[in-house]
């Protein structure tokens, strides 16, 4: 795993479904509100178009957390997407715990007019990360 | 539960006959001179062992992609080959028709590393020998099941050492009632018993960049792995990682790397991947030239993720894989 270079920006990569949470981001920015400049957003058609290897690959690769958002469950677009989302993503995160990396992965759901939502969530997890890593330099 | 009690050479009567047939097959294990091995029997059986106690490869991975129309297939093999077996018809690269899966009671297994010969094959000399030292294999003392339960049909020993051969399905019925002797209240106290569970597993990433530090990417923990059957695995070739000019910025940009690069990149991927239906057979312990303890991780993950779903891998025909089901009320704890 990539060192952790000391001072460094946290970053944070999220995958967000095309149909909710993305246009939530993208409501977000036309709103003006603001959220962590650390986070980067990939646009997927789906929340279960994430293969768990995408968010693996992410974490080796030195990001600092990686979530996944899609829209609320029964509302996805291709009907039982988000249903396989949730499975995935939560076996991914057994995974994790059973790493001692709790708290790298999260998942929620954001609607398209939840622009406050998406923010909130996004700027609590960098903190939370955020907090952790300081903790960690301190020790 | 109703069985029928036998002898060894039962078996091997009700085994010939059904070689009778010349589309029949038998897949086991055979004595020769340098131990005992798989074997896929036709026309007669010859030195054949009901048990194997060395572990070479999960016998699964010879039943990959095995679409037999018109040739019947009889497999005796050990519980985690028949669990293997399953998986694979659930992930479509068997077809079921035409094979009857009936799984051994196994009492442990040495590995092919260290095996010296002179290891017993009889059934009682065998679980003393397991008793008397601790050479079984790590894999094989943390199985989680040892009993012949699974598949169409099991054989089980027990405490008189007598052998029981019991249906679990139509078609293990079917082969059943061909061996000769009457059905019989199977005792309810066997050899083999159900083995407790253990701990969860729990590591940091510390301690796995330690034991993954030798590996060389020979990749043979994935050619071995009976479940790991994708024709286009991602990790063929190089394009999973940086190589050439993007190897030389990536280095410029992070700061100095390790090689080979992506080792646990790979693990963590394929611990993902294989996860609901590794079988903790430790195949690709086996095949690993580093001595990489892979076993620990890959059956410590999966046991954990398998219980997310109450799913055990391999036990049965009807349950599907946990990834492509789902029900509308659960895992709520998942959710942030």
């Amino acid at each position: 795993m990539a060192e952790y270079k000391k001072n460094k920006n946290l970053e944070i990569v999220g995958f967000a479904c095309s149909y909710c949470s993305f246009k939530a981001s993208e409501m977000a920015g036309s709103l003006r509100m603001k959220y962590p400049e650390g986070v980067k957003i990939v646009e997927v058609p789906c929340s279960s178009r994430v293969d768990p290897a995408f968010i693996i690959k992410a974490i080796v690769e030195g990001a600092d957390g990686v979530f996944v958002s899609g829209c609320h469950p029964g509302d996805c677009h291709f009907i039982k997407g988000n249903y396989y989302t949730r499975r995935k993503i939560a076996a991914l995160k057994e995974m994790f715990n059973a790493f001692s990396m709790q708290g790298r992965l999260r998942l929620f759901w954001v609607s398209a007019s939840e622009a406050r939502r998406f923010v909130e969530k996004v700027s609590s997890m960098y903190n939370h990360i955020k907090e952790k890593n300081n903790e960690r330099e301190k020790a | 539960m109703k069985g029928k009690k036998l002898s060894i050479s039962n078996i091997e009567d009700a085994l010939n006959q059904f070689l009778m047939n010349e589309h029949h097959l038998v897949f086991g294990f055979k004595t020769g001179t340098d131990g005992i091995h798989h074997e896929i029997f036709k026309d007669t059986l010859d030195s054949y062992s009901l048990i194997n106690p060395v572990f070479q490869t999960n016998g699964a991975l010879y039943v990959r992609r095995l679409f037999s129309k018109g040739v019947q297939v009889l497999l005796m093999l050990r519980p985690c080959e028949i669990r293997a077996y399953v998986e694979l018809h659930k992930l479509t690269q068997i077809e079921r028709e035409d094979i009857i899966a009936i799984s051994i009671d196994c009492l442990g297994t040495l590995s092919s590393k260290n095996f010296k010969n002179h290891v017993p094959t009889d059934i009682d000399q065998l679980a003393d020998y397991f008793r008397n030292n601790n050479s079984m294999r790590w894999a094989c003392s943390q199985c989680s099941e040892k009993r012949g339960v699974v598949g169409d049909a099991g054989i089980r020993f027990d405490k008189n050492s007598n052998l029981w051969v019991i249906p679990y399905t139509e078609r293990g019925e079917g082969f059943v009632s061909n061996i000769e002797g009457d059905f019989e209240d199977v005792p309810a106290e066997m050899l083999i018993d159900k083995s407790e569970k253990t701990e969860k597993f729990q590591v940091t990433m510390e301690t796995f960049s330690k034991d993954f530090e030798t590996c060389i990417m020979c990749m043979n923990c994935r050619d071995m792995c009976p479940v790991c059957y994708c024709v286009d695995c991602v990790f063929n070739g190089d394009e999973y990682v940086a190589k050439g000019d993007a190897l030389f910025n990536k280095i410029l940009r992070t700061g100095s790397m390790k090689l080979p690069q992506g080792k646990e990149l790979f693990h963590l991927i394929r611990m993902y991947h294989v996860s609901q239906t590794c079988v903790g057979c430790g195949a690709c312990e086996e095949a690993c030239p580093q001595g990489i303890p892979l076993t620990k991780y890959f059956k410590g993950v999966s046991e954990r993720l398998q219980a997310l779903f109450s799913y055990m891998s391999g036990k049965r025909f009807d349950e599907p894989i946990p990834y492509i089901t789902f029900r509308e009320d659960e895992l709520k704890e998942a959710e942030d």
